[in-house]
């Protein structure tokens, strides 16, 4: 299946390349009419190694449903959305206003929202991640202070917001205005980096459902769907970004900050890829 | 105690039959720290800090009680069971050695 | 952190089964699981295997002795449930459950958890009543690393029953 797509993909990247090269103004028109690509970036894409449906198999003969039960019957992360929801409800800033404000009580008129993040905003000329956004609100509607990211109100406003699209399917967009950070993040996650040469995708899709010494080397269909979660390994909740730092650690590979632009662009790339699954956090990891 | 400590989700059956035995899930939030482990920055021993007791009340009655001790995870999670034979409030407290106490009430409905 | 290259001379749990006799209860009888022991008659471990007993480690021999001097521990009427393979050894789901009735003449009274390669071995205890209902009690427990794990109950009359698990604990993979 993977082999297809993959195909595909460059197959397309192809075709962009001499259709862009040949047509100039291609460009901006392609961005309103259709989903047309424009020039991608070389990406030597991998075979994954396995279906999900194996690597779960796999997955689940190694370790069984603990986990799973664990996340299903109490994870801790579920504890911090209603201080989420309190934050959002509760006046910040210079102006006088909560998030609930504009976005309705409970932030009722988010429900659907987080399934679009991250996404293209035109006011930053960038990918905005649900964390920076709110911090962007707090800052430039509320005349509020910015939450540090990772911290403990950061993490509950972004799981409480993120929670409200909860079984809605991930759809963000990498088209249009978006197109060139999905690839610098596409190009980010097959860059060989750090001093052992891995790049994510070496694991997670090449050798997704191998053990990397003692660990069973996750599939990334659903990286994406799952974030702020709360790990095992933590003993609390973080980011997807928080997450990124913990495996350029273990690549021996430098470690952008949080939100800077590679990470929120890796963040789109990765979130696409589950596209269409439901939105399911907090999550709980190993 | 900082707001992240002590946060407590009890769960029981939607539904119980008068006389059932229900399973009680509940959660809260601590660290339970070791004592055994050294800060990186400064260098120094992370002091300990853990829930060693833990009662469970039902009518007023002490049904359960557990002692722990720094080898239960970090934002503990236990299942105990209860006779639900009356319409009563179920109550559970947590009590760390530094002297916090949590604890939450939920009531117990039999049909 | 470093992954410790040390390979318990312990039996695979296959061998254990195999020496211990599991398969046949009536082996577990009292006085054929005492000789077992020849030096020491009056073991808390009377109702393990030999080599396993060994492989244990002084200090929960000590701990259980501490508990339970040496007194039988019957390895029936209660079930340990833990995964076979911990994703994650700070977080590892115990379950013990007795099928031991809970009523105002007879239930159970007590619950113990050890795993003996704590540095501790003792985890934890629960003290039950008959308004219980269920000698089923379920927790998220530390471990430092592979190692057997025990799930000890004690009736009001003072009878002692166990099972034990083995749980294996990875460290230094890639998990971050």
């Amino acid at each position: 299946m993977q082999t297809k797509k993959s195909m595909t993909v460059a197959v397309a990247a192809v075709l962009a390349m001499v259709i862009g090269s040949s047509v100039s103004c291609a460009e901006t028109k392609a961005s309103e009419k259709k989903a047309s690509p424009t020039a991608g970036p070389k990406v030597e894409e991998f075979e994954q190694s396995m279906s999900y449906e194996e690597y779960q198999k796999r997955y689940k003969e190694v370790f069984g449903t603990a986990t799973e039960q664990m996340a299903e019957e109490g994870n801790p992360a579920e504890l911090a959305l209603d201080d989420g929801l309190d934050l959002v409800n509760t006046v910040a800033g210079t102006k006088g206003l909560s998030c609930a404000s504009c976005h309705g009580k409970d932030g009722v008129k988010l429900k659907g929202v987080a399934a679009t993040y991250p996404k293209y905003s035109p006011a930053i000329k960038g990918i905005a991640t649900v964390a920076l956004q709110i911090n962007r609100c707090r800052e430039g509607k509320m005349g509020a202070e910015p939450l540090k990211y990772e911290s403990y109100d950061q993490l509950a406003i972004t799981m409480y917001v993120k929670s409200l699209s909860n079984g809605l399917p991930i759809r963000v967009s990498i088209d249009g205005p978006a197109r060139p950070f999905y690839d610098k993040g596409k190009v980010y996650y097959y860059q060989r980096q750090g001093q052992f040469n891995f790049s994510c995708a070496v694991c997670h899709v090449k050798y997704a459902g191998h053990m990397a010494r003692t660990n069973l080397i996750s599939n990334n269909k659903h990286h994406g769907d799952h974030w702020p979660a709360y790990r095992l390994k933590w003993g609390k909740t973080g980011s997807m970004q928080r997450r990124f730092r913990g495996c350029l650690k273990n690549m021996r590979a430098e470690r952008p900050a949080f939100q800077s632009e590679i990470f929120r662009d890796l963040e789109l790339y990765l979130t696409s890829i589950a596209n269409g699954e439901p939105v399911q956090v907090p999550g709980l990891r190993m | 105690m900082p707001k992240h400590i002590g946060k407590i989700r009890i769960r029981v059956p939607k539904h119980i039959a008068n006389g059932e035995v229900i399973p009680i899930k509940a959660l809260i939030t601590h660290p339970m720290e070791t004592g055994l482990r050294k800060n990186k920055k400064t260098g120094k021993m992370i002091p300990a800090f853990y829930i060693n007791d833990v009662s469970v009340y039902y009518g007023g009655e002490l049904v359960t009680h557990a002692d722990w001790t720094i080898a239960v995870s970090a934002n503990p999670f236990m299942t105990c069971y209860v006779k639900a034979d009356k319409s009563a409030p179920l109550k559970i407290v947590w009590k760390d050695i530094k002297g916090g106490v949590y604890e939450k009430t939920v009531q117990i409905q039999p049909e | 952190m470093k992954e410790k290259q040390t390979q318990p001379s312990a039996v695979s749990r296959r061998q254990f089964l195999k020496q211990a006799g599991f398969a046949s209860v009536a082996v577990m009888a009292v006085s054929t699981v005492s000789s077992m022991f020849s030096a020491e008659a009056s073991s808390p471990l009377s109702w393990l295997g030999a080599q396993e007993a060994e492989a244990a480690g002084r200090d929960v021999r000590e701990v259980l002795r501490a508990n339970f001097g040496d007194r039988t521990i019957q390895p029936s009427h209660v079930t340990l449930k833990t995964p076979i393979i911990a994703e994650n050894g700070a977080v590892v789901p115990v379950t013990i459950d007795s099928d031991l009735p809970m009523e105002a003449a007879n239930y159970v009274k007590k619950m113990y958890i050890f795993v003996d390669q704590n540095a501790d071995p003792f985890i934890a205890s629960v003290d039950l009543t008959p308004a219980s209902g269920k000698a089923l009690y379920a927790l998220r427990i530390k471990m430092r690393k592979t190692s057997l794990v025990r799930a000890i109950v004690e009736t009001n009359k003072g009878v002692l029953y166990g099972d034990t698990k083995t749980v294996k604990v990875t460290i230094g993979g890639c998990g971050g």
